[in-house]
């Protein structure tokens, strides 16, 4: 192989699909994507059981600060304190007497949370402590009026709740080696945070899915991000990877390395705190934990991690991101898109911050209106089953997973 | 509040751009993306044209100084940095604020807003 050969990177062959004949290779039925049958029936097997990421450590640092969190595809609102003891601790924001959410502010400190209908108050541990005019009831036992708590754990800084009292598994179980992989990544370290919210009208699986392929990339993406996720080297956007761990998948994503960015972008990436998502520059001070670029290829730009069964994060070596789906219908998802940048440390860097931030929103919104029509389509009858690419592997992963996990769930509780 | 014409509004350096603060010197992202969706092409890419020259010393001035430390006049110079910011991918991309099929991005709004003029603490 001469020089230049050896320093041409290679693309990956389409035989990811192959390495997991569980999952077949046809076509995959479009029923789940629009039937709002199923939909009832994922809620159950799937939300109602799997653990759900609700927010960081760092949102509820001290003993006292609580932290709010809405759950859209059920209307609830889980309240996360930090307890005198130092514990976290995960309540339904319900009053046991009428039922009245007893704290309204988004984040705060505070000794306890006062129900601000009849004043009934609990501690941070969630226990009921003052009853006004206690001796007005007939029958009250305090100790079995505390807070409804939802079972919460700590995967590196990020705490996640579960909705079913007892679990089926531990959150170290259910993360699973994907969640062992990632263990050490610098995820502490972006405390410069931003969050975009909105409805789109497609099921919660489609509007995953976008985020695990890049098939679309050179396509759909051609005014923005197609050359830089893609390049002459690798005109169709094929993957480095994609590692199925359980429920969880992940897509290691090639950079053209030999992108020359724009006259604003490029000075952006020069001011950035830290090296930005689209710059395709490895920050090499940092050290990637196993599970990123697990394969190490030098032509790397970002992992997509999709945490089964709401969750991705995007992972740069300086710079990661998050998006959250919510299911409203099956036909419709609150999507939540948190950056998490390096603090800026000067004046100039809030302008890399910013440029970070607009060329994100852009480059995702570039999806939207497809995902709307693939909806459509669906919502129309009009489309029975989809074809995947080899590189598309993760859609494949997913039907699967919430398949297998519906149908488990509906076994177990058959009497 | 009165500003009256003989007042700087821009660090010295760059008085040449002050008749830009007026109007692209705003209140925060959500304001930017506001301004890029309602100006015309031709406007986003003049004040492109007269911002991207002098945003390499710009950002040089800027690094100097502290975010939630800055004089008005330099915040102003950082509010039309911030500008560019969001101006650049309109210019650099699509060529224009909106572009044909786009989806329209109030429909995904920031919920939560970096400051643009706040000191931001470091991880614990």
């Amino acid at each position: 192989m001469n020089e230049r050969a050896s320093r041409t990177p290679k693309v990956t062959p389409a035989n990811l699909t192959l390495k997991h004949p569980e999952l077949g290779t046809g076509p995959v039925p479009a029923r789940p994507y629009w039937d709002p049958a199923w939909y009832a029936r994922e809620l159950d097997a799937i939300f109602k059981r799997a653990w759900l990421c609700v927010g960081r450590v760092e949102q509820a640092r001290s003993p006292g600060d609580f932290f709010l969190k809405k759950l859209p595809t059920f209307d609830l609102s889980v309240l996360v304190a930090r307890g005198k003891d130092g514990e976290l601790r995960a309540f339904h924001n319900v009053c046991k007497h009428r039922g009245n959410h007893v704290e309204l502010r988004a984040a705060g400190h505070c000794v306890g949370f006062t129900c601000p209908f009849h004043g009934w108050t609990y501690g941070l541990d969630g226990k009921l402590a003052a009853v006004p005019d206690e001796k007005g009831f007939h029958e009250l036992d305090k100790k079995k009026l505390g807070l409804t708590r939802l079972p919460l754990d700590v995967w590196e800084g990020f705490i996640f709740i579960n909705l079913n009292p007892e679990p089926h598994q531990t959150l170290k179980e259910f993360l699973g080696e994907h969640g062992a992989d990632l263990e050490g990544y610098a995820f502490h370290l972006g405390t410069a945070i931003f969050e975009y919210e909105g409805v789109i009208n497609t099921n919660w699986k489609c509007l995953v899915d976008s985020f695990c392929e890049t098939y679309h990339v050179p396509v759909l993406h051609r005014h923005s991000i197609k050359d830089t996720l893609a390049g002459p080297e690798n005109p169709h956007g094929r993957l480095i990877d994609i590692r199925l761990k359980g429920p969880h998948r992940t897509q290691s994503v090639w950079g053209n390395m030999n992108y020359v960015p724009n006259p604003v972008q490029g000075l952006a990436f020069q001011y950035a705190p830290g090296p930005s998502v689209t710059s395709g520059v490895v920050d090499e001070r940092s050290v990637l934990p196993k599970g990123l670029n697990q394969t190490r290829a030098p032509n790397w730009s970002i992992d997509v991690t999709a945490f089964f069964p709401n969750w991705i994060i995007v992972m740069g070596s300086g710079m990661y991101f998050t998006h959250q789906m919510w299911p409203l219908a099956a036909n419709k998802v609150v999507w939540q898109m948190r950056g998490y940048l390096r603090p800026a440390t000067n004046a100039a860097q809030r302008f890399g911050q910013e440029n970070s931030m607009v060329e994100l929103r852009d480059a995702v919104l570039e999806d939207c209106n497809t995902l709307e029509r693939i909806q459509a389509s669906l919502d129309q009858g009009l489309i029975n089953e989809f074809i995947y690419h080899d590189h598309e592997l993760a859609l494949r992963h997913q039907y699967y997973v919430v398949k297998q996990w519906v149908e488990d769930y509906e076994r177990s509780t058959r009497k | 509040m009165t500003v009256s014409k003989n007042t700087p509004l821009l660090p010295s350096a760059f008085n040449a751009l002050s008749d830009l603060v007026a109007g692209w010197a705003l209140t925060d992202s959500t304001a930017r993306l506001e301004k890029r969706l309602t100006t015309p092409a031709e406007e986003i890419k003049a004040f492109y044209d007269r911002m991207l020259p002098r945003a390499p010393e710009a950002l040089a001035f800027l690094a100097e100084r502290r975010l939630g430390a800055l004089t008005r006049e330099e915040e102003a110079l950082l509010k039309l940095m911030l500008s560019l910011a969001e101006m650049g991918p309109a210019i650099e991309w699509y060529g224009t604020g909106t572009y044909p099929d786009a989806f329209d991005a109030r429909r995904f709004p920031l919920v939560v807003t970096l400051p643009d003029n706040q000191a931001q603490g470091v991880a614990a």
